[in-house]
């Protein structure tokens, strides 16, 4: 079997992938959290503290979008990766892998972009690398960051219980959007900008508000992959109230004209979280404080059970599925 | 001549009075002896000169029974003086679970016989009639393992269950007023309305209120021909056609009533039969097509209603959102159907399994369920148990065991949990009532169905194997496994090669089906939002200025156009689709009589109606040729009916689009017939439920010479899937075996 384009789409396809082949490794942990949790970052403990380790690559089409560039993505990725785990950013690598003829210009305003995206979430960018690869061989850029974190007491994705609120720290569905009406050039009217920006400031007010239990940042796969990942590994049932869900107004009316489901497509500037039921609304109230979390929102709880459930407005029940590769029509 | 023996009787030989009759034979022939039942078979022990006038007797079963075989063996057994029916004992469960039967005429005299036992009582049954499958716990079919096992009998009815001459001797649910279930009408917030229930019920309804009924197999909605605008508005179906609960006459004033059909709505399961109107436009708040459902009173309950009733017609619909299970208990009815209804009709008897009504056109079952299911089919299909968990819409689940196959009643669209769930519970309680441990699980092909979900979740609990089925090819196998040109034609299925089909021909004999032919692979702007709005489908299908320009003649807003012209062109989130549902909605939104699809099939069903009355006229069919596969084009089949929008009738046009679809899909089968030298010709698919296409295929099947066939013993739609499903597992495993 070959990798085919599905695997990189997130989903269940892309877990197959990971369980048969890219989690094969006997050496896997480094005495904390490590590889097999399949967290967004790992955890290792070193001199009475938590070091939080992540990486990830970031490819985009176009590079420069509404609301941001890859300079901008690569920097927020790997920084949410660590606040997800509850983790201060403190430094990253770089690498960037160039095609030749790349427009120097460009690589200047990427790196502005990325610069700027650091100042925001205090860390630095301490080290990196380059490689040039021959015309073809690459579509523009790829570009790698690795980042390192320091957690005092680190969140899981897996440890939701009963009786959990679920937060949203704001509109859902922006940043895939953007990218696809952007890319494809559909005129809908008003401008969907991408919200990708990194979110430590806004995690770590959160995190002094109240007891966090489980946090996530919904990127590929969108929110449903999210849900249904923190659902799964916690053992627990999520229930959504479809009314709660934020969804800005031209990211519905693109959903509704596109056949796309805003809850399945990227988000890169938000968290998902299940909070202690008592601190739910201080955790909100300083998520909303924040200019990014404006729009934050209870949207949720957790039971017992499995799966996780969508109350529509009308008083009917959905599942919340986590995306397989490309929707196929089923309705008869 | 034999003058004793052991005779068993298998088939469906319980719920069925079968037992009384094995009695009441043997005293009437001098027959001394036992029967006792075995669960899925009767066992006889009998003596007399008579014997083979008694086996004889007793093949010929009672008007509910099927036989399926008579064997006698040698028995010293000792025999009794007279004749006795023992206590069952628990035998193999292979067989049957007894479907709910209708009320019979006699126990309807009994309710109507001033001064008689019965006189009145809502849950009056006998031998021949009353709720079986909804009752029912386990196997075999006696009291104690039913839901009347909470109603002890009272001294009059014991005596008439122990009385052989009695039409109730082993009636397993005889009751009366004295002993047995009890109605109530109570408020939405659960307290009781003074006086007899069902009287006030019927002047309740008599001035207009929505009562919702509990029946058989869950909660019925009602109201007077004249509420039905405020009971569609407090369902918000507006567009839904609503079946009628009417008495003969009046069914026989509002509706054209065949014998076959007049057979079907009086026939022992009373389901839904799809009628077509005498007046079309009568009628149109409750059904805005040219058919309405009617189905007669099918309890005590029902009978009596009606007699009290000054109306002689009731809207009924089952108690459910679209998709979702029927409302079975009073708790759930109070709580779910406050605000929805006035008042609530109910009883103290509880519903043990769901059953939606039955529902039957032309002969053919558009829904399996009430009376009808579970069904029982004699069929080898080979030593492993096979559980055939169905498709995603109007689904229901079918156990293979040991030479039979058992299809569950009507499940629904396990679309959300609640229907997820009871598809779970139909599974496991069919699976425990026939003692099934499957060993192989049949599903189909598409990845995303959350019945395929679910069967990767069982197969990992059970150890079961998996067997996906391409769900057109579960079509063909549920119609016949000769080897024979195979049609499948409905709204959309996972293809094999990722596309999404519904208007396929396949030749060979099932499990080796070719695809030899299918309608033209067209565009599906968003995937299932073109399935909701047809018009999508439209201008997928002809993506072409005249398009645009007719749906911004009709208000398409200038944005939304564009962004579907812009998805098109960049051929984003489109699929692809050979459906033969899709084509049919396009036509309809070409047409304008359907621009939004607010229930299962609105669009397709509304081009039907509006074709007939046209006049067909039979346009070119434009065929090519690709990877050995013949293709009808679609596209210049909308085209064509484009050009006519000038100068004809919509009329006209939907009924010569829908004839020249039919007659190009038939062709193709024709061809591919001749070709491969086969001389059968089977059709499946719920667009075969469409009166014109359907007859249309056939005409031009049976003029090629070809057999035709079509199995109505399923529903032609997906309701089929499932036992499609164990065909195709039987037979695939059959050949590997080989
Ligand atoms: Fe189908
Ligand atoms: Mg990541
Ligand atoms: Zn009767
Ligand atoms: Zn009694």
């Amino acid at each position: 079997m070959k990798v085919n384009l599905m695997h990189g789409a997130g989903g269940a396809v892309f877990s197959e992938l990971l369980g048969e082949t890219l989690t094969k490794y006997t050496h896997n942990n480094a005495g904390g959290i490590g590889l097999e949790a399949l967290d967004d970052g790992a955890v290792i403990p070193f001199g009475g503290q938590n070091l939080v380790f992540t990486t990830d690559s970031h490819v985009v089409k176009p590079l420069f979008f509404p609301g941001g560039d890859i300079g901008r993505i690569a920097v927020s990725g790997t920084v949410n990766d660590l606040a997800m785990m509850g983790a201060r950013p403190i430094a990253l690598s770089c690498a960037m892998i160039i095609e030749e003829g790349f427009d120097i210009d460009v690589l200047k305003k990427i790196v502005a972009s990325m610069d700027e995206a650091l100042g925001e979430c205090g860390a630095a960018i301490v080290t990196g690398d380059t490689k040039v690869l021959e015309r073809g061989a690459i579509d523009g850029i790829a570009i790698n960051t690795a980042g390192v974190g320091v957690a005092e007491k680190p969140v899981r994705d897996c440890s939701l219980v009963p009786g959990d609120v679920i937060i949203v720290s704001g509109t859902i569905g922006d940043h895939g959007m953007a990218i696809m009406t952007h890319r494809e050039g559909f005129d809908l009217g008003e401008q969907i900008r991408s919200d990708v920006a990194p979110l430590w400031p806004l995690v770590e007010a959160a995190l002094a508000a109240g007891d966090i239990h489980a946090m996530k940042d919904p990127t590929r796969g969108g929110f449903s992959n999210a849900i249904n990942e923190m659902a799964e590994k916690s053992g627990v049932q999520v229930r959504i109230k479809e009314e709660s869900l934020p969804i800005r107004r031209s990211v519905k009316s693109a959903s509704d004209l596109l056949g796309i489901n805003p809850l399945d497509v990227a988000n890169e500037g938000k968290v998902v979280m299940g909070v202690a039921p008592e601190d739910a609304d201080a955790i909100l109230a300083a998520i909303r404080s924040h200019p990014l979390g404006k729009d934050a929102a209870i949207i949720g709880v957790v039971k017992e059970g499995t799966s996780v459930i969508l109350e529509t407005s009308i008083g009917g029940e959905r599942f919340i599925e986590a995306p397989i590769g490309d929707p196929v029509p089923r309705v008869c | 001549m034999r003058i004793r023996g052991q005779i068993s009787i298998k088939g469906i030989v319980q719920g069925v009075g079968f037992r009384p009759f094995v009695f009441k034979t043997a005293h009437e022939l001098g027959i001394q002896g036992t029967v006792r039942n075995l669960g899925s078979e009767v066992l006889v022990l009998a003596q007399g000169t008579n014997f083979e006038t008694f086996v004889h007797c007793l093949s010929q079963g009672t008007p509910l029974s099927r036989i399926d075989s008579v064997t006698v063996t040698d028995s010293d057994e000792p025999v009794p003086a007279g004749f006795v029916i023992l206590m069952s004992a628990e035998g193999s469960l292979s067989g049957f679970i007894p479907a709910d039967v209708a009320t019979c005429d006699d126990c309807i005299r009994d309710i109507f016989t001033p001064g008689g036992r019965y006189e009145g009582y809502w849950a009056t049954s006998c031998v021949n009639c009353g709720p079986r499958y909804s009752i029912i716990c386990g196997l075999p079919y006696d009291r104690e393992r039913t839901r009347m096992d909470e109603f002890p009998m009272c001294g009059a009815c014991e005596d008439e269950y122990t009385d052989p001459a009695s039409r109730r001797h082993h009636a397993q649910t005889i009751a009366c007023a004295t002993c047995g279930p009890k109605l109530s009408l109570l408020r939405t917030d659960g307290t009781s309305v003074p006086g007899d229930p069902l009287h006030t019920a019927a002047s309740l309804l008599d001035n207009g209120a929505v009562v919702a009924i509990r029946g058989l197999g869950g909660f019925h909605i009602a109201c007077t021909a004249e509420a039905t605008g405020r009971l569609k508005g407090t369902l918000g179906r507006p567009e839904q056609p609503l079946a009628v609960m009417a008495t003969k006459e009046e069914i026989e004033r509002v509706a054209i009533i065949s014998e076959t059909e007049r057979k079907c709505l009086t026939g022992p399961s009373h389901p839904i039969v799809v009628l077509v109107k005498k007046d079309r436009e009568a009628l149109k708040g409750i059904s805005k097509l040219h058919t309405l459902g009617c189905m007669l009173p099918y309890t005590a309950l029902h009978h009596l209603l009606f007699r009290y009733l000054s109306q002689p017609m009731l809207v009924m619909t089952s108690a459910n959102p679209p998709g979702y299970p029927m409302i079975t208990n009073t708790h759930e009815a109070c709580e779910r159907l406050k605000g929805h209804v006035d008042y609530i009709l109910t009883h103290n008897r509880v519903i043990q399994n769901r059953c939606d009504d039955s529902v039957v056109r032309d002969g053919k079952i558009l829904r399996l369920s009430r009376g009808l299911a579970p069904k029982r089919e004699r069929r080898d299909l080979g030593n492993a148990c096979i559980l055939g968990i169905g498709p995603e819409l109007n689904a229901n689940i079918s156990i293979y065991k040991e030479g039979y196959c058992i299809t569950s009643p009507h499940v629904g669209n396990v679309r959300n949990p609640a229907t997820l769930a009871y598809l779970q519970e139909t599974v496991e309680r069919t699976a425990c009532l026939l003692g099934a441990k499957y060993d192989v699980i049949a599903h189909d092909l598409h990845p995303q169905f959350l019945s395929t979900r679910y069967a990767h979740e069982l197969a990992e609990e059970t150890g079961a194997t998996l067997m996906p089925v391409q769900h057109h090819k579960a079509h063909i196998a549920a119609a016949t496994t000769s080897p024979c040109i195979g049609i499948a034609i409905d709204g959309v299925g996972y293809g094999e090669d990722g596309t999404v089909w519904g208007g396929e021909i396949f030749a060979g004999a099932v499990p080796d089906l070719t695809r030899v032919g299918h309608l033209e692979p067209v565009m599906m702007p968003g995937g299932d939002l073109a399935t909701r709005y047809p018009e999508r489908m439209l201008y997928g299908i002809l993506p072409k200025e005249e398009t645009a320009a007719l749906l911004r003649a009709r208000g398409w807003d200038a944005t939304a156009l564009g962004v579907l012209e812009k998805q098109v062109e960049r051929r984003f989130n489109v699929t692809i689709t050979s459906s033969t549902g899709r084509i049919l909605d396009a036509a309809a939104a070409l047409l304008g009589v359907c621009r939004e699809r607010t229930f299962d099939g609105e669009p397709a069903q509304v081009l039907e109606t509006t074709a007939v009355t046209g006049t067909p006229t039979l346009w070119d069919r434009e065929f090519t040729q690709e990877n050995e596969r013949t293709i009808l084009s679609t596209s210049s089949l909308l085209r064509e009916a484009f050009s006519r929008m000038k100068n004809e009738r919509p009329a006209d046009i939907a009924a010569s689009f829908q004839q020249t679809l039919a007659t190009g899909i038939a062709e193709i089968a024709v061809m591919a017939a001749e070709e491969k030298g086969y001389k059968k010709v089977a059709l499946s698919g719920g667009v075969a439920y469409n009166h014109a296409i359907e007859s249309t295929i056939r005409k031009t099947i049976v003029a090629s010479g070809n057999e035709y066939i079509l199995n109505t013993n399923y529903p032609l739609g997906d309701g089929c899937i499932s036992y499609g499903q164990c065909v195709w597992a039987g037979t695939t495993l059959k050949q590997v075996r080989k």
